[in-house]
């Protein structure tokens, strides 16, 4: 099959070539120089830690709203369609424009945001958002949460809509109350979408790119810096392909290792 | 109370939701003086098109739009004519043992690659082959990355058409290939359409490879000139949001054609963050 020869052309063959240069030197001799390094290079090590932090807060984050939004829209009784349909915009934007609107809102001197807060009296001057040291991060990550719950609350609203009403009847005609019927009923038979959703979003914010490319290029320092940034300069602006191709290795390792992990901490509860 | 409540609660979440978009939006249409003025303005500010016909009357973004339309639309085609047929084949034919899974397995796996780990290999592999900068490079790569994606969603709906239908028209003398072309495909032609529209969208939004393969004017797509755009170090935020606002535009139109859709498209790898 056409398919599967392009497939392996794009996506193996990469692979084995990406092997090739990070193992070996200028001269094309055998090294592990590459692969040594990284547990020298203090700015991968934060890279790495950053990434999983990100990963972690957004990921906990976009799912609790998510499912609450779901719930809550799903609890409807009209204009549920409106709500979907607009609750979906931030997810679809280019994220290279999603992240010029938030530039826009983030600026402490003309943003959107701080000249809000100054019209209710707020004294916005130590308010820096992603241009400070200390809040850049959350900055970025409360970006990714406006973005990316709409994706949970999507898939875990169809989710909600694919459940059977006869066992929720029977809850309730047994007297329970909506907490235990959301704990009991609810929560199992949504785990394989929960499960599916929460795998798909994880492998995306491991990656993430785009957004705080344009929001702070992994700045100020590195307070946002990011294992697909770091590699994206070590390769294109310091033109180390050998070693950005050692780390993409770690990240690749790190993503699959992730997913699994994931996949079986959901599958145990 | 309680229904007031909800629907407060609901009617907050669309406002956070929407409000960035909209203030893009009235930035993209506001003079200069306005823009920026403190307290920010809402509502009620002089319009003008000024910015959009900065943007893109014989400036650089009506080449990176051309660009990005082109390349959107060339690599779903491409997507579409190889992957189609392999969809087909894994969703009807015979496979020995667990191959038509195990090639399934490998389609999927293929969207846990991050990005970047293909991006250096591929660079170079373009680079020997001197497709650097050019759109048939590009639209190379966007149609690989959107391929799986074809596979895995059209075999899903060619599996929902009955078998029978397909064995009742070659009884009639169609072909295998008759009875693909005049029965099947037109039974699964909304899926076929939703499939594309993500193809389309998944090429309109990227951003990381073509940052990296497309490094000349003439080359760049909507998002990168827009990105080239924020790291200058003085940024005409008025032509860039009117940039911003006209690369949003088709995206949401199409995924409001195919909405119907859209939770299975996410699932099965389309518009990725």
């Amino acid at each position: 099959m056409p398919a599967l020869l392009v497939l392996f052309a794009l996506s193996l063959y990469p692979l084995i070539f990406a092997a090739r240069v990070s193992l070996t030197n200028s001269a094309g001799t055998f090294t592990l120089a590459n692969f040594a390094r990284l547990f020298q290079d203090r700015v991968f090590a934060v890279a790495a830690a950053q990434t999983l932090i990100f990963t972690a807060v957004a990921l906990t984050i976009e799912f609790a709203l998510g499912l609450g939004l779901a719930l809550l829209i799903e609890s409807l009784a009209r204009g549920r369609v409106l709500f979907r349909a607009g609750l979906l915009v931030p997810m679809l934007l280019p994220p290279v424009v999603a992240a010029v609107a938030w530039r826009l809102i983030y600026n402490p001197q003309f943003g959107l945001l701080n000249g809000t807060l100054r019209q209710f009296g707020v004294n916005t001057s130590q308010l820096t958002w992603t241009s400070g040291e200390s809040s850049a991060l959350i900055s970025v990550i409360l970006v990714d949460i406006w973005e990316w719950t709409p994706f949970l609350f999507l898939l875990l609203s169809a989710g909600l809509q694919a459940i059977p009403l006869e066992p929720l009847e029977a809850a309730r005609i047994d007297g329970a109350g909506p907490w235990q019927v959301f704990r009991d009923v609810i929560l199992p038979l949504l785990k394989p979408t929960i499960l599916l959703a929460l795998l798909l979003r994880a492998m995306d914010l491991v990656r993430i790119f785009d957004q705080i490319f344009i929001l702070t290029q992994g700045g100020p320092g590195t307070a946002t810096e990011t294992a697909s940034l770091y590699i994206y300069r070590t390769a294109f602006r310091f033109s180390n392909f050998g070693y950005a191709a050692a780390m993409s290795f770690v990240l690749l390792a790190a993503t699959m290792l992730f997913s699994r992990g994931l996949a079986r901490l959901v599958r145990v509860r | 109370m309680k229904r007031v409540f909800v629907y407060a609660a609901a009617a907050i979440a669309l406002v956070v939701a929407l409000a960035p978009v909209y203030w893009l939006v009235t930035i993209s249409l506001k003079r200069e003086i306005d823009q920026f003025a403190y307290p920010p303005q809402w509502i009620g500010f002089t319009a003008t098109l000024e910015h959009y016909v900065e943007a893109f009357s014989g400036g650089s973004f009506a080449t990176y739009f051309l660009n990005s339309v082109i390349l959107a639309a060339s690599s779903t085609v491409a997507a579409l004519l190889i992957g189609v047929p392999a969809a087909y084949g894994l969703a009807r034919f015979e496979w020995p043992g667990n191959w038509s899974a195990n090639i399934g397995d490998w389609i999927l796996s293929t969207r846990m690659l991050p990005p970047i780990v293909t991006i250096v290999p591929l660079f170079l592999m373009l680079r020997q082959v001197h497709l650097l900068n050019s759109l048939l490079g590009l639209a190379l790569v966007y149609t690989a990355f959107n391929l799986p994606f074809v596979v895995w969603m059209m075999r899903s709906f060619f599996e929902e058409v009955p078998k029978e239908i397909e064995e009742a028209a070659r009884l009639d003398g169609e072909t295998r290939l008759g009875a693909l072309l005049r029965i099947v495909l037109p039974l699964v032609r909304p899926g076929l359409a939703a499939t594309a529209v993500f193809c389309l969208i998944v090429a309109w939004n990227e951003f990381l490879f073509a940052l990296i393969l497309t490094q000349t004017e003439t080359a760049m797509t909507l998002p990168v000139g827009i990105a080239s755009q924020v790291t200058q170090y003085e940024i005409r935020w008025g032509a860039m949001s009117a940039a911003g606002v006209v690369a949003m535009l088709p995206v949401l139109v199409f995924a409001t054609a195919a909405q119907r859709y859209l939770v299975r498209g996410l699932s099965l790898g389309a518009v990725k963050g």
